[in-house]
């Protein structure tokens, strides 16, 4: 065998083996890739990919016209891992004083760069993993403190952790803040952030990620990511002008009269919307905030302001007519042993006078002694009146937009549980005895503000999803008519004759007239009856302008301590300066100063001797609203004006001679001229005065010279 | 003459190696990219150009280098060897014992005022290979002589290996089972292979018990715990699974050029480890040309080797291209879990400048062989 075939049989030798060993590799790299696939992807996918939820943004509360109640903003929350085992020791300490400065100059004021450097090395040597920095960092803060020292070196080497931290802020702080309320970990849902929460939350996403080191998410592509879905908006009736100034006379009554909390509520008459709604509870430190929403969940016993009920009940029934009289005793009577009193000086100096005047005084005995006569003496009456409570539907809940109204009480007719008695329907008819929440009392006397048909208060208008429409809430009647006509129109001058005349006739005004009715309820009166220091609740629920309503609102402050008790001057007042305010505000619901017959015009100011195409002219004065007599049959007209009277008359243009133009706009002296051919030569501006050919002289093509004014 | 023409006649010699290194070089670009974009992250703040541009660079001078040593005479070669030989002596002395550190392996050496670091056993490598050849083919009448013929050729190889490895014993034996194979294919006696093997095996055991006591300088703690770590783990390690998973996740076509996953987890995914990122973001189909393009070359330099007059080009094209084929066989050989972890790159694809570059030239010098075949035959 030569050399080169020994050598060359060595060599494929060698070349089977390369082959066979690339076979092999290929070989594994299919068994890996295939046979054990399987395996080694799903590996990959438990170490690397997490199933992340992608939480949805939460929608906004809106006011009516679209300012932001509550939004959602970012916010992240800062925090500091001294003891990341990725940081190199010399980092921290080549970083640490110039971080320590940054921090005290920047984030945290109460530190000096020397007590912040300690704090740090403090949390270093203590293990910490976690050290807040600051919870609620803006988005520029967050930008800003990236760029520290050693922050800057992100979170693995630089300890640097940032979490998101979404928090909801309300524009308008505590304007409505109860009304709007909250969703938080470990409370019950408040407001309408609560009532809607499901529409406001949206719906989470949920993504395949790949995790990549120091925690960095890479979405995976996927059929089966669900992409957040962002909450929808709601849109409230709140008009927050209306709010503000509900808000603050509510917060000045209290403050003035020191009161333990107050309600106060605007409702649009007919539509039910509420328009404003303030809460204010004392605080510990005798401020006033809002820290419950005492018009939905607090159910007390109302007193005088339920007299309207009792006055419909009477009416309705036709017992009594407003001008029918009743004794009232001097403002004091006992029903089986129990004594009642007025409170109206007056009271104590009359004895029989109308029923009209009996509630305009909001006599309690007359109230009483009235229902005592027609029901409770009647058989079967106690179930009749209870019966005709119901029909003004003030044994049920308004179901307004927000958990935890309260239920409206009324005693059934000699029930032992309900512990009825022989006094129970006259203090009933003075609103004791039954308890009602300020908002479901505002419905009935928004009902009657309405001419009779209920409508259901309701704070949210619609459902926005990026500014679309997707749901309308549009108002509900509760009920059609609660009392007939007759009787509405009755209660209605009764609330205005409190105003003129009554309880409240210090609070009348000459700028509108408003309708209403005082109450001044002692808190749990059987109880403190006998002691000095009786509670009071004062109240006024009304609506304005009395002619033709549009706001009814009510005012309920509990527990006034100074400057008065009664209703007229403690919730009354505040009642005043909301309706005047609210009333100054919409400019609709003024009287026009200059309603009255327009005065003739000066016979100089109308158009005369104007000439133009007839129809062109019957247009203006049609649209000026001039009277006028037409007695043109051409096409081209002229106006003369009488002393009163306005006349259109003919004015002819002929195609053969030069026709006569003066009067006209320029435009349509033009037009006929040019189309006769002439040549137009003008000055001046304004309607034509002059012509220099005189008119009815024959067309020759001459150049004819217009003078206009 | 239009460009290609152009190419075409610039290019000549074996031209299915010349689409060879093209297309290696061509997948080299697109994984090395794709493979930094990780540590581009961490250390040029998400510059991953910082990396593409530097890698083109050494790429497009690796082809360049190509070329050059393809218009050499291959028979200069021969004459350059025995002087970069000796030179490598010394200078892998020096590298072992004041060599830079790099991950924790003194391989390289930086030329002073310039700072750029190389291996120096890759100039090693390629001064032995050609010394090799050269000795086989001018010994070949006496080449089963012990004396005149065995010994010189295996004192450099024992020399050569013995010195590269304490710092990087995977290159070691490759070089040293290279050269086992050209004795082989050059006709040495069996027994003398077999003794050269032996005494392999005693250098290795030497140069493990002189570790006990020079860790700073032989690595052998590394080299025993990867091992352990091979034989007990059926899984593999870390890397290893790693290495798996990114293989799986590519099933037959991949998840795309750019998608892989496993770049962010693998340590050096851009050079041990880049067979299986091609073969995540191309799936079998890429890992199949890669094993294909090697495989193939190996048969272009034997079909070199049948038509080659003269015994030196031969050899030298067999040792080049057993040096570059083996070196890629056991790189892959690392991925896929068939041997324990190494250092070995994929020569011509994955990244860093000396490997790119003898790389390079090992291409040059077999084209520069199959040049002149051509024009003689």
């Amino acid at each position: 065998m030569d050399i080169k075939n020994e050598v060359l049989i060595r060599v494929y030798v060698v070349l089977v083996g390369v082959i066979l060993f690339g076979v092999l590799l290929f070989a594994q790299t299919i068994n890996i890739s295939v046979r054990q696939g399987e395996k080694w992807r799903t590996i990959g996918e438990s170490l690397y990919v997490d199933s992340i939820v992608i939480e949805a943004e939460r929608g906004n509360i809106l006011t009516e016209d679209g300012s932001l109640l509550a939004t959602s903003l970012p916010f992240f929350e800062i925090r500091f891992d001294p003891n990341s085992t990725a940081m190199n020791p010399e980092d921290w300490n080549n970083n640490i004083d110039s971080l320590s400065v940054m921090l005290a100059r920047y984030v945290n004021n109460a530190y000096t760069p020397g007590g912040m450097r300690e704090e740090l090395e403090r949390a270093r040597a203590e293990k910490e993993r976690n050290y807040l920095i600051k919870r609620n960092a803006t988005y520029i803060e967050k930008e800003m403190m990236s760029r520290f020292p050693l922050f800057n070196r992100g979170q693995m080497r630089g300890g640097f952790i940032v979490r998101p931290n979404p928090k909801r802020e309300r524009p308008f702080k505590e304007l409505a803040y109860r009304t709007v309320g909250y969703v938080r970990d470990g409370h019950l849902p408040v407001g309408l952030e609560g009532y809607y929460d499901k529409i406001l939350r949206g719906a989470d996403g949920k993504k395949l990620m790949f995790r990549a080191p120091s925690n960095t998410y890479i979405p995976v592509e996927d059929l089966t990511a669900i992409e957040p879905k962002r909450g929808d908006d709601i849109v409230t009736s709140i008009d927050i002008n209306l709010q503000d100034i509900t808000h603050d006379a509510l917060l000045r009554g209290l403050k003035y009269h020191q009161a333990k909390h107050g309600t106060a509520v605007l409702m649009e008459v007919k539509t039910g919307k509420i328009k404003a709604i303030a809460n204010l509870g004392k605080t510990e430190n005798d401020g006033y905030f809002e820290i419950y929403n005492y018009a939905v969940g607090a159910s007390t016993e109302p007193g005088s302001t339920y007299k309207l009920a009792t006055m419909m009940a009477l009416l309705e029934d036709d017992y009594v007519d407003l001008d029918d009289s009743i004794d009232i005793e001097k403002g004091k009577y006992t029903f089986y042993e129990e004594e009642m009193l007025d409170s109206s000086p007056e009271s104590f100096q009359s004895d029989t006078i109308s029923i009209r005047r009996a509630f305009e005084i909001s006599s309690n005995v007359g109230m009483g002694k009235l229902v005592q006569k027609y029901y409770g003496d009647q058989k079967g009456g106690d179930e009749k009146y209870v019966e005709r409570l119901k029909d003004f539907n003030l044994h049920l809940p308004t179901n307004i937009e927000i958990h935890g109204e309260a239920a409206p009480y009324i005693k059934t007719p000699y029930s032992k549980d309900d512990d009825w008695s022989g006094i129970s329907l006259p203090w009933m008819s003075i609103g004791y005895e039954v308890r009602i929440t300020p908002l479901q009392l505002l419905t009935l006397y928004n009902a009657v503000a309405n001419g009779g048909r209920m409508m259901k208060p309701y704070l949210v208008t619609e459902v926005r999803s990026f500014d679309q429409t997707v749901k309308t809430f549009k108002p509900k009647v509760i009920k059609r008519k609660i009392a007939s006509e007759q009787t509405i129109l009755k209660v209605q001058q009764l609330l205005e004759g409190v105003v003129e005349t009554g309880t409240a006739n210090k609070l009348k005004t000459n700028e509108y007239k408003f309708a209403g009715k005082t109450g001044t309820a002692q808190i749990d009166y059987r109880k403190f009856r006998a002691k000095a220091n009786i509670k009071y609740q004062a109240s006024f629920a009304g609506y304005f302008p009395a002619e033709n309503p549009v706001y009814s609102c009510i005012v309920v402050v509990t527990e006034p301590k100074q400057n008065g008790i009664y209703g007229g001057e403690v919730a009354g007042p505040i009642f005043r300066e909301i309706a005047d305010k609210a009333f100054a505000s919409r400019h609709e619901l003024h009287k026009a100063i200059n309603n009255y017959r327009r005065p003739v015009l000066a016979k100089n100011k109308l158009p005369d001797f104007d000439a133009g195409q007839q129809e062109d002219i019957v247009e203006v004065l049609n649209y000026l609203d001039l009277t006028y007599e037409n007695e043109a049959e051409s096409e081209w007209a002229i106006i003369r004006a009488e002393t009163d009277t306005l006349s259109i008359l003919n004015r002819s243009i002929s195609d053969d001679v030069v026709p006569n133009v003066v009067g006209m706009g320029l435009r349509d002296a033009m037009y006929i001229l040019e189309n006769r051919e002439l040549k137009v030569v003008v000055s001046g501006s304004g309607r034509v005065r002059k012509q220099s050919i005189i008119p009815g002289t024959p067309l020759k093509g001459q150049t004819i010279r217009l003078t206009l004014n | 003459m239009s460009l290609g023409n152009r190419i075409y006649a610039e290019l000549q010699g074996d031209r299915s190696i010349w689409m060879i290194v093209i297309v290696l070089a061509i997948f080299s670009v697109l994984a090395v990219y794709s493979a930094t974009g990780h540590i581009a992250f961490k250390y040029r703040e998400g510059n991953t150009e910082a990396y593409l541009v530097k890698h083109l660079f050494f790429i497009v001078g690796g082809l360049v280098l190509t070329y050059l040593c393809y218009l050499m005479h291959y028979t200069q070669y021969s004459k350059a060897a025995p002087v970069l030989l000796i030179i490598s002596v010394p200078l892998l002395i020096y590298t072992v014992a004041f060599g830079v550190e790099v991950n924790e392996a003194r391989r390289w050496l930086e030329i002073p005022f310039v700072g750029i670091k190389f291996q120096t056993s890759d100039i090693a490598k390629l001064a032995l290979i050609v010394y090799v050849a050269r000795a086989i083919s001018s010994k070949q009448e006496y080449i089963k002589d012990f004396n005149s013929a065995f010994l010189p050729i295996l004192v450099p190889v024992l020399i050569i290996c013995g010195l590269i490895a304490p710092a990087d014993l995977s290159t070691a034996i490759m070089l040293f089972l290279t050269c086992v194979l050209m004795m082989f294919l050059g006709r040495v006696s069996f027994k003398y292979i077999l003794l050269l093997l032996f005494l392999g095996v005693v250098v290795f055991t030497f140069l493990v018990a002189l570790g006990q006591f020079f860790p700073d300088f032989i690595r052998s703690g590394t080299w025993v715990s990867r091992l352990q770590e091979f034989m007990n783990d059926p899984d593999g390690g870390y890397q290893i699974q790693h290495a798996k998973i990114a293989i799986a996740n590519g099933e037959f076509f991949g998840s795309g050029p750019g998608n892989s996953a496993m770049r962010n987890y693998l340590p050096a995914p851009f050079s041990d480890f880049i067979y299986s990122i091609i073969c995540e973001e191309y799936g079998l189909f890429g890992g199949f040309i890669i094993v294909g393009l090697y495989l193939m070359f190996f048969f272009r330099c034997v079909t070199v080797v049948t038509r080659s007059p003269k015994a030196f080009g031969a050899m030298l094209v067999l040792g080049l291209g057993l040096s570059v084929t083996l070196q890629a066989l056991a790189n892959i050989a690392v991925s896929v879990h068939l041997v324990p972890v190494t250092g070995l790159t994929l020569p011509m694809v994955s990244m860093g400048g000396t490997s790119i570059v003898f790389s390079s030239i090992a291409f040059g010098m077999v084209l520069s062989v199959s040049r002149y075949i051509e024009k003689t035959t």
